[in-house]
């Protein structure tokens, strides 16, 4: 991965990663944006750089302010402050019609009037182009999507995953500089949303453009993402590769939104070292090492960090285990009502139905901790 | 509990007599013509040759022609903006548009005459201020079936993704939203010009001789004759419902017909299980 510098200074922690091996698009840069609805705040301050050809994924819960900054992108939001540039140019005051970019929906969003191959031309036909050629390039466009045989159809004889590949081939249809897509697979069943979720990378990475990318499944921004952008009431928490988001989380809120996490009591013995159930775990640098000795803190411990096993005489009783395949997740229940959760191989997960008594085992990684009386 | 097909059928039936046998009986009234027994078109000839035919039943097109019209310049481009920009508005749209049903003719005549009097006498002397009584008494169905049209598409999606990929307001309205209300635009402009031309009430009183006026004038004279246009003209009226049904079925295998939009997509593809064997092919 080659490394990029970001041209402006992001209002969360950030990672400096490129694109990867490609290269051919253009950086994109949101700079201080704020924008209200009423008492609402749905972008505070939010700030961001994605290099050329990256493909950066928003993620957060309902209302954080991620299809807002989208939208922003593509002026189909105003701002009432910040900055948005491509390229380098400002086109905050820009009409969308005006900016260039290719857009992909939550919502089925094909012309009801329109076949297939007219809907993937219709950014060019807006351009004046003559029909021989506009479905000439329309035609490529829905061979990269892999419907070249669809052409003729009308968007209700397309199944949902074929209407997104059709979408998706119509935004990259005018070559343009930016691509935006609003969860576009989020109305897909899982199996279409699993396969189009590696087209797009695939797409995307083949012809090189810049892509922000909103999601709420984190699934889909870790597994699609150059890097990853977790937000939070209109801001940035944390913009990192995905790994990094996962396991060193730089707040208490991303720790918990991305994957899941066991909440803890524990103590902080020494410096950057806390005591859990017992056990003695260092605490990352990035999680809050600073801590007094003696505070009370929350433990935030990933489920393949526990262990959880049967034990006559342990101190937990199995409350659930939900087989997933390949793997078991088992919640067991502390005296103290605190429940912890951890993935076991299926091959060990059998041995511990509900109401087992059960011993936990702590693998020695901390994901966070936060001090008890802090909630956040 | 669910009722029988028998059921149905009968209920279906009394309604269709319903319906059926007074104009059954007004088609044997008016080919009998006055002789028992023996059917013949003389009443029908006779009133394509009765005076007036042609001057009224002229006017009554060119004022429902004029009002479909006005109609749809004005209540198409205020509906889907008062959609996509004022949402809260549509009740107070919706509320507005129903007016027209409860106020009586002779108020809306001397509202309108009132209301218009300053304009020239080229509009408040000629039937063109009937044009423009009509696109009011119209309003409660041609609303409602723009607004049908409108609330069956995603009409903020289409609008997006249209000005994302560099449509202005021209390209979008012409290219993209007009052809997915078709069948909406269809259903207003037929409504119009139906009520149009059957109605009496309003022209008589503002001294207009549009064909319903002329009608009532004929069938003092000659009730043969009368009812036989009246015929004549229901013909026509459900002609134009054959058109309109025939344009709107035309447009279905594009999936903006009547009722595109009623289904979404999740359930067209449960309704077209090969659609989902295809995407996995493709894939």
């Amino acid at each position: 991965m080659t490394t990029t510098t970001m041209t402006t200074e992001t209002s969360a922690k950030t990672t400096e990663h490129g694109p990867g091996p490609h290269s051919g698009g253009v950086a994109v840069e949101l700079v201080d944006c704020r924008r209200t609805f009423g008492k609402v705040h749905a972008l505070d301050g939010f700030s961001i750089s994605i290099a050329p050809g990256e493909l950066v994924a928003l993620l957060g819960p309902s209302g954080c302010g991620k299809t807002t900054a989208l939208r922003a992108v593509a002026g189909l939001e105003r701002l009432d402050e910040g900055a948005v540039l491509v390229g380098g140019d400002d086109i905050t005051d820009v009409p969308p019609h005006r900016r260039n970019l290719g857009m992909v929906f939550q919502a089925y969003s094909l012309f009801p009037n329109m076949n297939a191959l007219e809907n993937v031309g219709f950014a060019l036909e807006v351009r004046r182009m003559p029909a021989e050629k506009r479905n000439k390039r329309a035609g490529e466009l829905l061979e990269l999507v892999g419907l070249s045989t669809m052409a003729e159809r009308y968007p209700h004889e397309l199944s949902g995953g074929q209407q997104q590949r059709v979408a998706l081939a119509r935004a990259l249809c005018a070559e343009p500089r930016l691509l935006l897509l609003d969860e576009p697979l989020s109305a897909l069943d899982a199996k279409v949303r699993a396969q189009l979720r590696d087209e797009i990378r695939r797409i995307q990475l083949e012809v090189g453009i810049t892509t922000l990318f909103v999601t709420h499944d984190q699934e889909e921004a870790l597994s699609m993402a150059d890097r990853v952008g977790v937000m939070r009431a209109g801001h940035l928490e944390q913009l990192g590769p995905p790994a990094e988001v996962y396991t060193t989380p730089v707040t208490n809120f991303v720790a918990e939104f991305v994957g899941s996490v066991s909440r803890l009591q524990g103590e902080v013995v020494a410096p950057g070292t806390v005591d859990v159930m017992g056990s003695r775990l260092s605490i990352p640098a990035s999680a809050g090492s600073g801590l007094a000795t003696g505070t009370q803190v929350d433990v935030l411990v990933r489920p393949e960090s526990i262990r959880i096993r049967p034990q006559v005489d342990g101190p937990a009783v199995v409350a659930r285990a939900a087989f997933l395949g390949a793997v078991v997740r088992v919640v067991a229940a502390l005296p103290n009502g605190v429940e912890v959760t951890s993935t076991l191989p299926a091959s060990e997960g059998h041995t511990l139905p509900a109401g087992t008594r059960a011993g936990i085992e702590l693998l020695g990684d901390v994901l966070f901790v936060v001090e008890r009386s802090r909630p956040e | 509990m669910r009722p029988t097909r028998a059921f149905r059928w009968v209920v279906l039936g009394l309604l269709g007599l319903y319906v059926l046998i007074p104009v059954a009986a007004s088609v044997q009234f008016s080919l009998e013509a006055g002789y028992k027994g023996r059917l013949s078109l003389s009443a029908y000839s006779q009133a394509l040759a009765e005076a007036g035919l042609g001057t009224s039943l002229l006017t009554s097109v060119k004022v429902a022609a004029g009002a479909a019209a006005i109609t749809l310049v004005l209540l198409v481009p205020t509906v889907i903006f008062v959609n996509l920009r004022f949402p809260r508005w549509r009740a107070v749209l919706d509320a507005v548009s129903l007016l027209p049903l409860g106020v009586p003719a002779v108020v809306i005549v001397l509202g309108v005459l009132g209301a218009y009097k300053s304009l020239p006498s080229i509009i408040t002397g000629t039937p063109v201020i009937l044009a423009l009584v009509y696109v009011i008494l119209a309003m409660p169905y041609s609303y409602r079936a723009i607004d049908a049209g409108v609330r069956s598409i995603d009409m903020h999606t289409l609008v997006d993704a249209g000005r994302s990929m560099g449509a202005g307001w021209a390209k979008l309205f012409s290219r993209v939203l007009l052809p997915s209300l078709r069948s909406g635009i269809l259903a207003a402009a037929f409504l119009t010009v139906a009520l149009s031309l059957g109605e009496y009430a309003i022209a008589s009183i503002m001294g207009f001789t549009t064909f319903p006026v002329w009608l009532v004038g004929v069938e003092g004279n000659n009730p043969y004759v009368a009812v036989a246009l009246s015929i004549s003209a229901l013909a026509f009226t459900w002609l134009l419902l054959v058109v309109l049904a025939l344009a709107g079925s035309g447009r279905r295998k594009r999936g903006t017909g009547f009722g595109a939009g009623l289904v979404g997509p999740e359930v067209e593809e449960e309704i077209s299980p090969s659609l989902a064997a295809e995407e996995e092919a493709v894939a």
